[in-house]
């Protein structure tokens, strides 16, 4: 009785409906089931023998009883049952919920939910009023029911809620009785706990729900960017017990890129972790998050992860458009385009566009460098290098006659050559890049060999500057840091001149790496008057989502400042690529619990109430089911043996379904491969498929006697599953019930006609096409199923196909219907120069020949060999003709344009004997 | 129709068990042609009859110049007259023939026996006709060929009752049928068939439902057409009266074959359709 006694029903007077039942036992007792009906011959001697029979047959007992058991479950369900004791709301004034709803609520929301939903039910039908922190707090009392679908609706926000504000407004409300006040708060000291919990208890009776311990708030500072990854620190407000996670680096689709544990030890509110990741891969972070922690605190948004750089491109010559694959700049273009916005011009215009990276190819003297002092471009360069730019210099025969001091080291005049034909040296090879050099860790191929550089003076410096060298020692790639900025030299032409290094893969590699150089140098002094709109925002939840109307955009110098609210929710702001972030939990952010507010605290609790109307009436749908099927099954409309089927059936199903490649394919494809078969694709369609069948049965009989072709029974191929790459020719019919084709079967078509397979399309239905037009049902069939397909230009069979003389001389092309045109690949335009051919054929064999004869039919033979159907007109004259037309088609697709080429052999006979 | 397409082979197969079937033919008709039933005097024939001496009717031709050569006489050979009887069978198209209680349906069997028969016939010589098909009774196997595509054909009528149609006088008829209709047809077509001077055999197919009753609880029962239903609310009180009237109703059809000199055999179609078979060649061979 223990059970009994913790049920109760919300609406108990639905219960009054259960008297019904009696009466409707009494209704299905006195209604006789629905007569099993049955053809039967011997009617007439059956009539009139009824008569002398007075009760009709009952519904058996058990049928009836699950039907009452039924209804008593929907009756039962409708009454709201629900297990277990909601909590009771002490007093008798009106229920305030005053309910934390911040970001810092979200993570154990669902217990605050269960929460909410109990005090409702304990609430019965006293006037409820529900106060929400983080909104614009609303002191309104409504009944319960009201104020449950208020409160199913509340979601958390990203932002903090302002307690005193709700508070005065429940000290300002007034109340016919003293209400009782339940405060579900996150457990966070904002520095007014205590001043809320005394304004809410004097404005009436106070209860307080705080987090369980272990399920405390946790916060994700801003992370810290280091060369190898991240640095994360995780807050926690409470510090009692060890408490453990996962931290996360998530890509721009929310793709896991890295993660790490952290660990909060006993006594401890923050923890550590470090995310490693490799430089390029850190660069795509869109956020860092704990898992399974769904909070906007507990994210962090990487603001500008996506953004290119800009590469600004200064070449010495520019022969681009005439010579690109001699020309250097088409190489770095092609290098950089990856990854970069490269821009080309001349230095001044790239400086004042704010490029990141400046790349020189083959300049020896930047313009200015000989004025006294210095100026113009050299000026320009020097500032941007010294302000944190970055420029990468290409050698070629201009650098070989000496250059200006923008490089980092010092260069001898004249280049070196290997292994030219006056040269004792071969060709260099790389060596392995040092650790200490940003191009550490990249493999080298094997083939990347260099044939002329320019050489650097000897000096102290020469070795720790030269990032890359050659297997002997000299330097091919060096790099000095100057100012913030970088100077970067390749010994080498930036096009594969001197070397065949921009030919490689390890090209791009090092491009990709230098530009990771600049990471850190945006201008950022040049966006600061700028306003950002919001691009997405985050919700309390931490998941990204349009911005909210009311959200305002923000200027760019206030970013750092501005605390999240309302109007500036956590979130992207900026234009999509180059955005800025915004998030919920600053550097400096602290979690602080509840110091001693004077009253006590209960912790939030799974709901020890369970709804039971869902299961039951689940289970009276079952019971009704079930009753439909016995029902069936006692009107005869369900053998013994379709349950048997059924069930049988159900049991292959699912067999097929856990074993999905459990098909004997080897059976089909041993078949296949060990003989030639003519084949025909299954449709589905059991009479298009028997007359296929037949069909090539009747083709290949006459193949059989009057070629050497001796094809075996034709086979079936399921153009889903089978492999179709055994059989020159399908033949396909078109049927308008046939089903749309999966991608998948789409572009294994596509395969199997780029490899030489032929189909040929039957829309069988030339006979509608007078009356139907050009839209018949086989072709719209035809359009229908490829349309997705990639068809060659297609023409009327030309009168000098090869096809029309591949066995026997044919121009028309009977099936069972006559007429119409027979569409193949179009041939290439016939040679002015040789004349007409009598025959000719394009390199290969038209993957398509669509007609609408309905050769199949005309072919078809059955068990006696025996035709199966008329042709029409009609005659023995046209089935022997598209018995003609197959044997062309099948020696067609067999032999290609050999016949095509035969039409030579008397002019290349005459040839030789010239030659003789 | 995978049943009907291997239908002739089915039959071959059954048939192949019994030796040729030549019907023991009491009456041959004076006008049938060649055949096997050796009349045991002279006549048309393949076998050597007798000898006898030339008299002036004879044609010269019909000398038999190496017997005359051994004797002062001349001589005749005659061969013995032979001929053949002929077998006319017809199967019930009608709608009801359909059902099928269990796997086998009564018009499925009747096809079966028909052609299972017509084979064994041919095999014998015997020449064989199907009742409506307008062709003249043939022996050849080609006929046999015919008879079962036209079986087999989907487009035949529905017909309960033989049609009046041509039929040789004094063939064999073999009638298989469910024997449903009323009984004043039924014996209205014996009798318009025994007036051509015909006798046969009457095949009454039944299926073991019609015979049993099987059936219990609510049920409403249609005929073939759909045209006629009963609804009976408890099956199994009918079962009984419904058994009396169906026994009742074969012991009609078989006493009116009877008195008409038509021999019955009825045939249930869960039982092996060798039974019926064997049951109709003893029958028709006089054994």
């Amino acid at each position: 009785m223990e059970f009994l006694s913790g049920l109760s029903f919300g609406a108990p007077y639905v219960l009054a409906a259960l008297v019904l039942l009696p009466v409707v036992f009494w209704l299905l007792r006195v209604t006789p089931p629905m007569p099993k009906r049955l053809v039967f011959p011997p009617l007439r001697l059956l009539l009139g023998l009824s008569g002398k029979e007075e009760t009709p047959a009952r519904t058996p007992w058990w049928l009836l009883l699950l039907r009452i058991v039924a209804a008593a479950l929907v009756i039962a369900a409708l009454a709201d049952p629900l297990f277990g004791k909601p909590p009771v709301v002490a007093g008798s004034g009106p229920l305030v919920l005053v309910i934390d709803n911040g970001w810092t609520a979200a993570a154990n929301w669902d217990a605050r939910q269960a929460t909410i939903a109990d005090l409702l039910r304990g609430a019965k039908d006293r006037a409820v009023a529900v106060v929400t922190t983080a909104d614009v707090p609303d002191v309104s009392l409504m009944d319960a029911g009201q104020a449950s679908r208020i409160a199913q609706a509340l979601a958390p926000e990203p932002w903090l809620g302002d307690r005193m504000r709700a508070a005065k407004a429940i000290a300002k409300a007034k109340f016919a009785q003293t209400p009782q006040i339940v405060w579900l708060s996150d457990g966070i000291e904002d520095g007014s706990g205590a001043a809320m919990a005394d304004v809410l208890a004097n404005a009436g009776a106070l209860t307080i729900y705080a987090d369980a311990p272990g399920r405390e708030t946790l916060a994700l500072l801003p992370p810290e960017q280091r060369a190898n990854g991240f640095d994360v620190s995780i807050l926690r407000a409470t510090s009692d017990g060890p408490r453990g996670g996962q931290v996360a680096a998530l890509g721009s689709h929310g793709e896991v890129l890295a993660s790490a544990p952290f660990k909060f030890d006993d006594g401890k509110t923050r923890a550590k972790a470090h995310i490693s990741l490799p430089l390029e891969v850190r660069n795509e972070t869109a956020r860092i998050a704990i898992l399974n922690q769904d909070s906007a605190g507990t994210i962090q948004l990487m603001g500008g992860a996506g953004a290119r750089r800009a590469v600004g491109l200064v070449a010495a010559q520019n022969n681009e458009d005439t010579q690109p694959l001699l020309s250097d700049t088409y190489y770095l273009e092609r290098a950089l385009a990856p990854y970069a916005e490269v821009r080309k011009g001349n230095i001044s215009d790239l400086l004042a566009h704010n490029v990141s990276v400046l790349i020189l190819s083959d300049i020896g003297h930047i313009a200015g460098f000989d004025n006294r002092p210095p100026g113009g471009d050299y000026k320009a360069v020097a500032d941007f290098i010294a302000k944190g730019g970055i420029v990468i210099r290409f050698a070629g025969p201009r650098v070989a006659q000496g250059t200006d001091d923008l490089v980092p080291v010092k260069l001898r005049v004249g280049g070196r050559y290997l292994g030219g034909a006056l040269a004792w040296a071969e060709p260099q090879r790389l060596a392995p890049f040092a650790d200490s050099s940003p191009f550490a860790g990249l493999t080298i191929p094997k083939d990347v060999s260099v044939t002329r550089q320019i050489l650097a003076e000897p000096s102290v410096e020469l070795a720790s500057r030269s990032w890359a060298r050659l297997a002997d020692g000299t330097p091919l790639v060096t790099g000095e840091a100057r100012g913030k900025g970088w100077i970067v030299l390749f010994h080498i032409t930036a096009g594969p001149a001197w070397s065949t290094l921009p030919l490689s893969g390890l090209y791009v590699d090092m491009m990709r790496r230098l530009l990771a150089l600049s990471a850190g140098s945006r201008p950022a002094e040049m966006r600061t008057a700028v306003t950002l709109p919001p691009v997405s925002t985050v919700d309390g939840f931490g998941r990204l989502r349009h911005p909210p109307a009311e959200v305002l955009p923000i200027r760019a110098a206030d970013l750092g400042r501005i605390i999240v609210s309302r109007e500036h929710p956590p979130g992207l702001y900026g234009t999509p690529g180059t955005e800025d972030a915004l998030n919920a939990v600053k550097a400096n952010a602290a979690l602080v619990p509840f110091g001693d507010l004077g009253h006590d605290v209960v912790n939030y609790t799974q709901s020890n109430v369970l709804a039971l109307a869902p299961w039951l009436l689940a289970i009276a749908a079952g019971l009704l089911f079930l009753d439909a099927l016995l029902s069936l099954w006692l009107r005869g409309y369900l053998t013994r043996l379709r349950f048997a089927r059924g069930a049988a059936v159900l049991l292959v199903i699912a067999v097929i379904a856990h074993v999905p490649d459990a098909r004997a394919d080897d059976a089909f494809d041993i078949k296949a491969a060990s003989d030639t078969h003519l084949a025909y694709v299954i449709t589905g369609i059991p009479d298009v498929d028997d007359m296929s069948r037949a069909g090539l049965t009747g083709l290949g009989n006459k193949l059989r006697q009057r070629t050497s072709y001796e094809p075996q029974d034709p086979m079936g191929v399921d153009i889903a599953k089978d492999d179709l790459s055994f059989f020159p020719l399908l033949y396909w019919p078109m049927d308008p019930r046939e089903k749309d084709l999966s991608p998948e079967a789409i572009s294994k078509i596509s395969d199997y006609m780029r490899n030489g397979g032929t189909i040929l399309f039957d829309t069988r239905d030339l006979t509608l096409g007078s009356v139907r037009g050009a839209n018949s049902p086989g072709e719209q069939t035809l359009r229908r199923l490829l349309a997705k397909l990639d068809i060659p230009p297609l023409e009327p069979l030309p009168a000098d196909h090869v096809l029309t003389k591949a066995f026997y001389l044919l121009q028309t092309f009977p099936g069972r219907w006559d007429g119409g045109k027979l569409w193949v690949e179009a041939l290439p335009p016939a040679d002015p120069e040789t004349g007409p051919a009598p025959a000719r054929g394009g390199d290969g064999v038209s993957p398509v020949i669509i007609g609408g004869n309905d050769w199949a039919a005309a072919w078809a033979v059955g068990p006696n060999g025996l035709p199966l159907v008329d042709v029409v007109p009609g005659g023995e004259r046209q089935r022997e003709l598209a018995y003609r037309f197959g044997i062309n088609v099948v020696m067609y697709t067999f032999t290609g344009n050999y016949k095509a080429d035969q039409v030579h052999v008397p002019a290349l006979l005459k040839r030789l004997g010239k030659g003789q | 129709m995978k049943e009907a397409a291997s239908l002739p082979f089915d039959a071959e197969a059954l048939g192949a068990g019994l030796p040729p079937l030549i019907i023991s033919a009491e009456r041959l008709a004076a006008a049938v042609s060649m055949g096997v039933h050796g009349r045991r005097k002279a006549g048309m024939g393949e076998s050597f009859w007798q000898f006898r001496r030339y008299t002036p009717e004879d044609a010269a031709a019909a000398i038999d110049w190496r017997q005359s050569a051994k004797s002062q006489h001349l001589f005749v050979r005659e061969r013995e007259w032979e001929a053949a009887q002929s077998a006319w069978f017809w199967c019930d198209t009608s709608a009801g023939m359909q059902f099928a209680s269990g796997s086998v349906s009564k018009a499925d069997r009747a096809k079966l026996l028909g052609l299972a028969l017509a084979s064994l016939l041919i095999r014998g010589g015997e020449r064989v006709a199907l009742y409506g098909e307008h062709q003249p009774p043939a022996s050849s196997r080609a006929a046999l060929r015919r008879i079962g595509l036209t079986l087999m054909g989907l487009r035949q009528p529905e017909l309960t009752l033989p049609p009046d149609s041509i039929i040789a006088r004094n063939a064999q008829f073999v009638w298989f049928s469910d024997f449903l209709s009323p009984l004043d047809k039924i014996e209205e077509t014996l009798r318009r068939l025994a007036r051509s001077a015909v006798t046969g055999q009457i095949v009454h197919i039944i299926d073991p439902a019609e015979e049993d009753f099987p059936y219990s609880g609510r049920m409403r029962f249609e005929d073939a057409q759909g045209l006629m239903h009963e609804t009976v609310g408890r099956a199994e009180t009918v079962a009984e009266a419904y058994r009396t009237r169906f026994k009742a109703h074969a012991e009609t059809v078989s006493a009116l074959a009877r008195r008409l000199g038509w021999s019955y055999i009825a045939h249930r179609t869960d039982k092996p359709p060798q039974t019926a078979l064997t049951a109709l060649y003893a029958d028709m061979s006089g054994a």
